[in-house]
C-alpha cells in the first residue's frame, strides 16, 4: 500500500525523466562548467594554466570586444523597436475585414519562419550589395549606390532590416490579442466621436499592453542573442561593424578555440540580458495593464 | 471548402519555403557521376554517407581485418566525386572494409573536425591542411604515428624533405603529404588583350597596367584582386624577395621586424592606391562572395586571381562564355628576384584513436600509392607529392594541364617554405590579424604602421 502511495506520488518525476537527464546534462552541466572556465584561460587544445579575471576584464578594456558590446546594444535598440512597431501595426491593418487578409497574415509570417538560412542570406546580398537590386532601382532615379554591405554605418542597420523583417511571430501574437480587444469598446468611442487613432492609442494600445510586454522581452531576448544574420551575410564586418557579442562568443569558441575567454563574454552578455529583463519587469508597473483584481 | 484549399495550399507554401532555405544535402558515395560538361568545381555543401558496400566478406587469408572505416574530406564537387569513386573501387578491392565518407566545403570544415580531433572521435582517416598538425597535435595523441604501419603505407614513395613538413612537434610522422603547393598568378587573358596589353611578368608590368587599365576599360577594371590573406600571402612574397626569407621559418622562427612589415604594407597599399587592386571595402561591396562567385571575377572585369596551384579550375569553371584564364609566371620582383613559398597543400592522417590502423594504412595508400586509386583521384588534390603517384597520372597525362602549369610555375623559381604558423587561427581566422590590418589599412582605420604594429604582435605572439 506504501509501495504504491510512493509510486502514486513520485510518477511524475518518472514521466519528466527524459526532460530531467537532458536539463541536467545539456543545460546545467554547460551553464555551470562554463562559469567555472570564465576565470580560466582554458584552450581547447593547450589546456588549462591557471584561474584569472582577466577574460571578464578583456570584455570592457579591448577595443574589438567593446566594440562587440557597443554593436551588440545598438543592434538590439533598433531591432526591438522596430520589429515591434512593425508587427503590431500589421498586425492592426490585418485585423480589419480585408479582402484576401488569411492570404496576407500568412504572407507577412513566412519571413520569420525563413530565419537565418543561407537561401536568405543570398537573398539579402543580392538585395543590397552594391550592384544590386536596391542600388539598380537608386540608379534609375539618379541616385546612389549605396555601399550598404561594405559601409560600417550601413552594414549594421541592413542586418537589423533582416530580423525586422521578420516579424511574423511577434504579429501573430499580437494579432490574437487586438482580436481579444472588445468591439463594445470601439463602438462606445466612435459615439464619443473618437477617431481610429484616439480609438488606437487610448483603447487598443492600453489593452494589449500584457502582449506588447511579452513580445518586448521574447524580441529582446532573441536580439541580444542575435547570430545568423551578421554571421551569414556579413561575417561580422566590414571592420567588426556587425560583430555581435554572439558572434565573438562563437569565434573564441570555436575558431580561436579559447573557451575561457569566450565562457567570460557569453556570461557578460547572460548578465546584461538579466539586467535587462529585470529592468522590463520592473517597469510593467507603470505602463503594462492587467485586467484583474485592482487593474495592474 | 474554399478557405480550407487556400490554407492548405498557404501552409504548402510555407513547408516548402523552409525546406528549401534550409536543405540539407546528403550524397550517396556511389553518386553517378556528372558529365564533365556540367561538372562544377565550386565547393558542395556538407554530406555524409556510407558508401555502397558490396556485400562482401574478407577472402580467407586476407591480411587485415573486416571493419568499417570513417574517413573525412573537404573540398568541391568534382573532388568529391572522384574520392567516392575511388572509395568505392577500394571496397571492391579490398572485400570486407566497409568505408563510411563524410565530406563538404570548406567553410568551417576546420572548426567541425578539430572538435572531433579534440573529443577524440575523429575519422579514421582525415584530410587536414598542413597547419592542422602543430595546431591540433601539438603533443602527437591525436595523429597515428605514421611510421607505425610503414610497412602498409609506403612512405619511400615521398621525398624526405615533404615528409618532414608533416612531423608534429614530438617528431613523429603526423601525416603523409598528398600535395605541394604554392601561390602563382591567373590572368584573364581576354581582358588584358581588351586593354591592349601582354599579362604582367614583373611587379612593374602589374603596377603599369593598373593604370591602363584605369584609363583604356575604365575604373570598374582591375588587372587583380586580393582579399585579406591573399594580401598577407603576396606580402610574404614581397617580403621572401626583399630578404630572403619567408616572414616565418619552417622551425617557427619569426624572420621580419616590424620596419620590414611596414614596407612591405607600404608595397601592398601602393597597388589599391595604383588601381591595381579593389579596395577590401569595394569587395565587400560586391556582397562578400569568394573571387570565382564574384560576377566581377567571372565577367573579366577583376583580371587575375593569385591562387593556389591545385586550384584554378573552380576559377576557369565559372568564367563567362568567352573569357580566357591563363596561368602566368611568378612575378619578378626586379632582376629576376622572386620571393615565392610553397608549403604542403594538404595531407591524409590517420586518427590516433583508430581501432583499425592497418585497414586505415590500407586505405591512404590504396589513394595514394596504388596506380589504381591514383588514376581515380587524378589531380582533383593537386599535382601528387608521391613519386609513384606523379609517375602514373604523368604516363597516363591524366595531370590537368592547367594544373600541371601552375605547378610548374611555382617550382620554377626555387620557392622558400614557410611554417604552417602562418596560417595559424590567430593570424587566418574571422576577425584575426590579416583581416584586421588589411583591412584596416585598406578602410583607412589604421596607418601603415598601425596595421605592421597589428601584424607584428600577431606574429610574435604565434611564435611564442
Amino acid at each position: 500500500m506504501k509501495k504504491n502511495k510512493f509510486l502514486k506520488d513520485n510518477i511524475g518525476f518518472l514521466f519528466i525523466l527524459p526532460w530531467l537527464i537532458g536539463f541536467l546534462v545539456f543545460k546545467l552541466y554547460p551553464f555551470a562548467s562554463s562559469l567555472f572556465y570564465s576565470f580560466t584561460d582554458y584552450h581547447l587544445f593547450k589546456g588549462m594554466s591557471g584561474f584569472t579575471i582577466q577574460n571578464y576584464i578583456d570584455v570592457f578594456a579591448k577595443p574589438l570586444e567593446r566594440k562587440s558590446l557597443i554593436v551588440t546594444f545598438k543592434y538590439a535598440f533598433m531591432t526591438v523597436p522596430l520589429k515591434l512597431v512593425a508587427a503590431l501595426f500589421i498586425a492592426y491593418i490585418l485585423n480589419f475585414k480585408i479582402k484576401g487578409v488569411n492570404f496576407f497574415r500568412t504572407a507577412y509570417y513566412i519571413p520569420s519562419i525563413l530565419g537565418g538560412s543561407v537561401a536568405i542570406a543570398v537573398l539579402w546580398k543580392a538585395l543590397f550589395k552594391d550592384d544590386g537590386l536596391i542600388n539598380g532601382l537608386f540608379g534609375i532615379f539618379g541616385a546612389g549606390p549605396i555601399h550598404f554591405l561594405s559601409d560600417p554605418n550601413w552594414a549594421l542597420f541592413i542586418i537589423c532590416l533582416l530580423r525586422v523583417w521578420q516579424f511574423g511571430s511577434a504579429m501573430v501574437i499580437f494579432l490574437a490579442a487586438l482580436k481579444g480587444v472588445s468591439v463594445d469598446l470601439y463602438e462606445a468611442a466612435s459615439i464619443d466621436g473618437a477617431g481610429k487613432w484616439r480609438q488606437f492609442f487610448s483603447i487598443t494600445v492600453p489593452l494589449i499592453t500584457p502582449v506588447i510586454f511579452y513580445n518586448l522581452i521574447t524580441q529582446l531576448v532573441q536580439a541580444f542573442q542575435e547570430f545568423n544574420g551578421p554571421f551569414i551575410i556579413t561575417a561580422g564586418g566590414p571592420r567588426n561593424a556587425t560583430t555581435l557579442m554572439s558572434l565573438l562568443v562563437y569565434n573564441n569558441a570555436f575558431k580561436n578555440y579559447k573557451m575561457g575567454k569566450a565562457s567570460a563574454q557569453a556570461w557578460v552578455l547572460f548578465v546584461i540580458l538579466m539586467i535587462f529583463t529585470a529592468i522590463s519587469f520592473w517597469s510593467q508597473n507603470h505602463w503594462v495593464y492587467y485586467a484583474d483584481e485592482d487593474g495592474r | 471548402m474554399k478557405k480550407k484549399v487556400m490554407a492548405v495550399l498557404l501552409t504548402s507554401v510555407m513547408a516548402a519555403s523552409v525546406l528549401a532555405g534550409c536543405g540539407g544535402s546528403s550524397a550517396p558515395a556511389a553518386a553517378p557521376a556528372a558529365p564533365a560538361a556540367e561538372e562544377k568545381k565550386e565547393e558542395a555543401p556538407a554530406a555524409e554517407a556510407q558508401a555502397e558496400a558490396p556485400a562482401a566478406e574478407a577472402p580467407e587469408g586476407a591480411d587485415y581485418e573486416e571493419c568499417t572505416l570513417k574517413f573525412d574530406w573537404w573540398g568541391g564537387d568534382s573532388r568529391h566525386e572522384a574520392t567516392q569513386k575511388a572509395v568505392e573501387a577500394f571496397m571492391a578491392k579490398y572485400p570486407g572494409i566497409n568505408v563510411e565518407v563524410n565530406f563538404g566545403a570548406w567553410t568551417d570544415w576546420e572548426t567541425a573536425r578539430a572538435l572531433e580531433y579534440q573529443s577524440g572521435t575523429g575519422s579514421d582517416v582525415t584530410q587536414i591542411g598542413s597547419n592542422w598538425i602543430p595546431d591540433y597535435d601539438g603533443d602527437g595523441t591525436v595523429f597515428l604515428d605514421l611510421n607505425t604501419v610503414s610497412d602498409t603505407l609506403d612512405l619511400t614513395q615521398f621525398e624526405a624533405g615533404d615528409l618532414e613538413k608533416c612531423l608534429d612537434p614530438v617528431g613523429q610522422q603526423a601525416g603523409v603529404p598528398v600535395s605541394m603547393t604554392g601561390r602563382t598568378f591567373y590572368w584573364n587573358k581576354t581582358t588584358f588583350d581588351k586593354a591592349g596589353i601582354d599579362v604582367p611578368k614583373t611587379v612593374d608590368d602589374l603596377i603599369a597596367a593598373g593604370k591602363t587599365f584605369q584609363e583604356k576599360l575604365g575604373d570598374e577594371y582591375y588587372p587583380l584582386t586580393l582579399g585579406e590573406y591573399d594580401r598577407a600571402l603576396f606580402m610574404s612574397f614581397y617580403i621572401g624577395a626583399k630578404k630572403g626569407v619567408p616572414i616565418i621559418a619552417e622551425d617557427g622562427t619569426l624572420n621580419v621586424t616590424k620596419e620590414d612589415l611596414v614596407d612591405a604594407l607600404n608595397f601592398i597599399q601602393s597597388l589599391e592606391d595604383n588601381h591595381v587592386i579593389p579596395g577590401i571595402a569595394q569587395l565587400a561591396g560586391d556582397g562578400n562572395v569568394t573571387t570565382n562567385e564574384n560576377p566581377k571575377f567571372i565577367d573579366g572585369r577583376y583580371a587575375g586571381v593569385f591562387e593556389w596551384d591545385s586550384a584554378p579550375l573552380k576559377y576557369t569553371s565559372n568564367l563567362a562564355e568567352g573569357q580566357e584564364l591563363v596561368v602566368g609566371d611568378e612575378l619578378d620582383f626586379g632582376g629576376g628576384v622572386y620571393g615565392n613559398s610553397a608549403k604542403v597543400s594538404m595531407a591524409f592522417a590517420i586518427c590516433a584513436t583508430t581501432q583499425h590502423p592497418h585497414e586505415a594504412a590500407m586505405l591512404v595508400n590504396y589513394l595514394l600509392n596504388d596506380p589504381e586509386g591514383i588514376k581515380i583521384m587524378a589531380s582533383e588534390r593537386g599535382v601528387p607529392a608521391s613519386k609513384i603517384g606523379y609517375d602514373t597520372l604523368n604516363d597516363a597525362g591524366m595531370i590537368d594541364p592547367m594544373i600541371a602549369k601552375a605547378h610548374e610555375a611555382v617550382y620554377a623559381t626555387n620557392p622558400m617554405f614557410f611554417s604552417p604558423k602562418f596560417d595559424n587561427g590567430e593570424l587566418k581566422g574571422d576577425g584575426a590579424a590579416y583581416i584586421d590590418a588589411f583591412s584596416g589599412l585598406s578602410y583607412g582605420d589604421y596607418s601603415v604602421e598601425d596595421a605592421a604594429d597589428v601584424l607584428f604582435d600577431a606574429y610574435s605572439n604565434v611564435c611564442g
